[in-house]
């Protein structure tokens, strides 16, 4: 293990914080976990056996007790964000709510970043399938037009980019694919809902799925080397996507997901029929309605392919810099997250 | 010919998204520049509609001086930033609730007339299609007298995932007089001094209550009854009252917004959340026919609605459409120097009835 650290964490209590936040207290690293005023913080209870936890109780939305929450941290591991409500809402959440941490780490004088972007800022038209998809693959050029989650999550990694091309600041930006993991088993990356009907596009496909607990261990192990003066300038201002090892298609993983849980019914849809309606509704919306039709975003010729379009993932940088594989097999890790123990 | 206005905004927040898209397409205005205490909020909108983004308003109003600004940050910092704007020279078009009080209101609207400008509060649903069709079914007569007014609207605000219920982070509108209910009552009152066409009514009773309890909600529920005279007995005449009903709930679905104006040859009804029109009046065919005509002449608009909806959720013609038949004609009438669709009168009689129902409604909850 590396020299313990002070590690102040946003987003805390979700999905993949939860993990990030356990992890890094059982690794030995002193916690902040920044939760909102009135949440529960049981998740937290593995970290907090430890004696590592601190609890910071504020909000992204505003900077009250922020900057004194992070005062005499080490570095910061930025994962809050909003994933659902309308425009404003995920603005609000993810983008203000990073401008508002990133002021308070200025003045709290922490340098160090680990921020948590997503694979859906990545232009997905912009290859052909089944090329290679690595961090040199290309971000969205134009943020406005895209789905709100990409939209703001483009915005948050500009404010990223801005604080890590300040004097003395150090930055890795982790790019997780899609997260699974407890009560998260079944993913829009499968399919959607369009109206009243559930569909599941593609087959073949190998989603760039990440375990949560994974994830949360090359999060940790980011930090740990960012803050590492031997390992820093290694690490310093890179883009590290996370996706698992020996990707099942599709098809594979929803099939063994249907055998651990109840998933809504759906009507397989191939991606060539998907991608050739999407973009006959792009025509239609274009010629006849001047482009201003809402659609469902199943329907979106750039959303079918950022969710669908079949390419090979790699996982090469994250285990070059960070020293990190994947933990727990797909078989494992679907165990683990139905609480049965591995190999039942 | 009408003069092109230069515009400001301060406060880029849900709200701004509404008034955005009008300001920086109209060619009845140019948009200077939009001020937000966020930068990146600032800059994402400025650079998705136009203008130069600032942080602090005095810079921006001296460095850019507007002809109108539009406020458009939480209801509690309105009164001074309307103030500032109207000292720098600009006309304001303000968020509703402008004030927290009539009194307030009334103070803000005398620097409004004593700097020579206007200041209009945004009565933005007065302009939608289906309460221009009411208006006009009054207007024509077809209802006779208007005698009653019934406004109704049910909203999930104590749901999870509203904006309102959010205990981490208490909305603004909480440390209003009524409440959350001042985020709704002031369209509640413009409407039905609209239709009504009553400026001010004699008795109001009101209860406010709060259903769901706890400390973060003062009130969640609204019941009034107004009544335009208090002392009027006799024959029919145009001194006749009007009763006024304003509900308000939490408890009830689907979302509701809806309007009957009864009159004393028939009765006109929508929904500005569910848009259609029913109007219950004499047809053709004498007492025997007319509840069939009504009927069949009301279930075909019934059908027509329902395929025209489907069209507007599908080009996105949502409640706020008004907003930019409002906004249109404001610009309009201030580019050619002529009294604005929402006037000054418009603006205190509203806030003058919320004060009315506020006053009533905690009155009947401390008795």
């Amino acid at each position: 293990m590396s020299s313990s650290k002070t590690i102040f964490v946003t987003g805390a209590t979700g999905f993949l914080g939860r993990h990030v936040v356990n992890q890094a207290a059982a690794a030995g690293h002193q916690v902040r976990a920044l939760v909102r005023p009135s949440s529960s913080a049981s998740v937290l209870s593995p970290a907090e056996a430890t004696g590592n936890l601190a609890l910071v109780r504020g909000d992204l939305a505003s900077r009250n007790g922020l900057t004194e929450g992070m005062q005499g941290s080490d570095l910061l591991i930025h994962l809050a964000a909003v994933k659902g409500g309308d425009y404003f809402s995920r603005f609000s959440g993810t983008v203000i709510g990073t401008e508002n941490v990133l002021a308070c780490a200025r003045e709290a004088a922490i340098n160090d970043l680990v921020a948590i972007s997503t694979f859906s800022v990545y232009d997905y038209g912009e290859r052909r399938a089944k090329s290679t998809f690595d961090e040199s693959f290309p971000v969205i050029k134009d943020p406005a037009g895209r789905d709100e989650y990409a939209e703001t999550k483009l915005y948050q990694d500009e404010l990223y980019q801005q604080f890590a091309g300040e004097d003395g600041r150090h930055m890795v930006m982790i790019r997780p694919g899609m997260i699974y993991g407890q009560d998260e088993l079944w993913h829009p990356l499968l399919g959607g809902e369009f109206g009243p009907i559930n569909l599941r596009v593609g087959f073949k496909a190998r989603p760039p799925i990440t375990y949560v607990e994974n994830c949360a261990e090359a999060i940790v192990l980011a930090a740990e080397r960012l803050v590492d003066p031997a390992s820093t300038h290694q690490l310093d201002d890179e883009v590290i996507n996370i996706v698992d090892d020996d990707l099942p298609t599709a098809s594979e993983y929803a099939d063994k997901v249907k055998a651990l849980i109840d998933v809504p019914s759906s009507v397989p849809v191939p991606l060539p029929v998907m991608q050739a309606a999407a973009r006959v509704g792009a025509v239609i919306n274009r010629s006849l309605f001047d482009g201003k039709a809402k659609l469902p975003s199943i329907a979106l010729p750039d959303q079918v392919d950022a969710r669908f379009k079949p390419f090979v993932y790699s996982n090469e940088k994250a285990k070059r810099l960070l020293g990190w594989s994947p933990r727990y097999s797909l078989d494992e890790a679907l165990s683990r997250s139905v609480g049965q123990p591995a190999g039942v | 010919m009408a003069k092109t206005l230069r515009t400001a905004v301060i406060g880029a927040g849900a709200i701004s998204l509404e008034h955005l898209p009008f300001l920086s397409t109209s060619h009845r205005c140019e948009l200077a520049a939009i001020v937000d205490l966020s930068p990146v909020s600032a800059e994402i909108a400025t650079r998705k509609f136009g203008g130069v983004p600032y942080t602090d308003v005095d810079e921006m109003l001296d460095r850019e001086r507007p002809d109108i600004v539009h406020v458009l940050t939480p209801p509690h910092t309105h009164g001074f930033l309307v103030s500032k704007s109207l000292a720098a020279g600009a006309h304001v078009l303000c968020e509703k609730p402008m004030s927290p009080t009539a009194e307030e209101a009334e103070k803000l609207l005398a620097e409004a007339a004593a700097a020579g400008r206007h200041l209009i509060e945004n009565h933005n649903y007065r302009f939608n299609d289906e309460v221009l069709a009411l208006r006009e079914i009054i207007d024509e007569g077809r209802i006779g007298a208007v005698r009653e007014v019934d406004i109704r609207m049910a909203l999930p605000i104590r749901d999870a995932g509203s904006r309102f219920a959010d205990a981490n982070l208490p909305n603004a509108i909480h440390s209003m007089p009524a409440g959350v209910l001042h985020d709704f009552i002031t369209h509640l009152s413009y409407l039905m001094i609209d239709l009504a066409g009553v400026r001010h009514f004699e008795r109001v009773i009101a209860a406010m209550s709060n259903h769901g309890g706890g400390d973060l909600f003062t009130f969640d529920d609204l019941d009034a009854l107004l009544i335009s005279r208090a002392d009027v007995a006799g024959p029919e005449t145009d001194e006749t009252p009007v009763h006024g009903r304003i509900r308000f709930s939490c408890r009830t679905s689907p979302d509701l917004f809806s309007l009957t104006v009864r009159g004393a040859d028939g009765e006109a009804s929508t929904d500005i959340f569910h848009p259609h029109l029913d109007v219950v009046i004499d047809r053709p065919g004498g007492p025997q026919l007319t509840p069939i005509v009504n009927h069949l002449v009301n279930g075909v608009g019934l059908a027509r609605s329902g395929a025209r909806n489907f069209g507007r959720k599908l080009l996105q013609h949502t409640p706020y459409h008004g907003l930019v038949r409002f906004l249109d004609q404001t610009y309009t009438a201030l580019g050619a120097d002529l009294e604005p669709p929402v006037t000054a009168d418009d603006v205190l009689s509203a806030a003058r009835l919320v004060d009315a129902i506020v006053a009533a409604g905690t009155r009947e909850e401390r008795s």
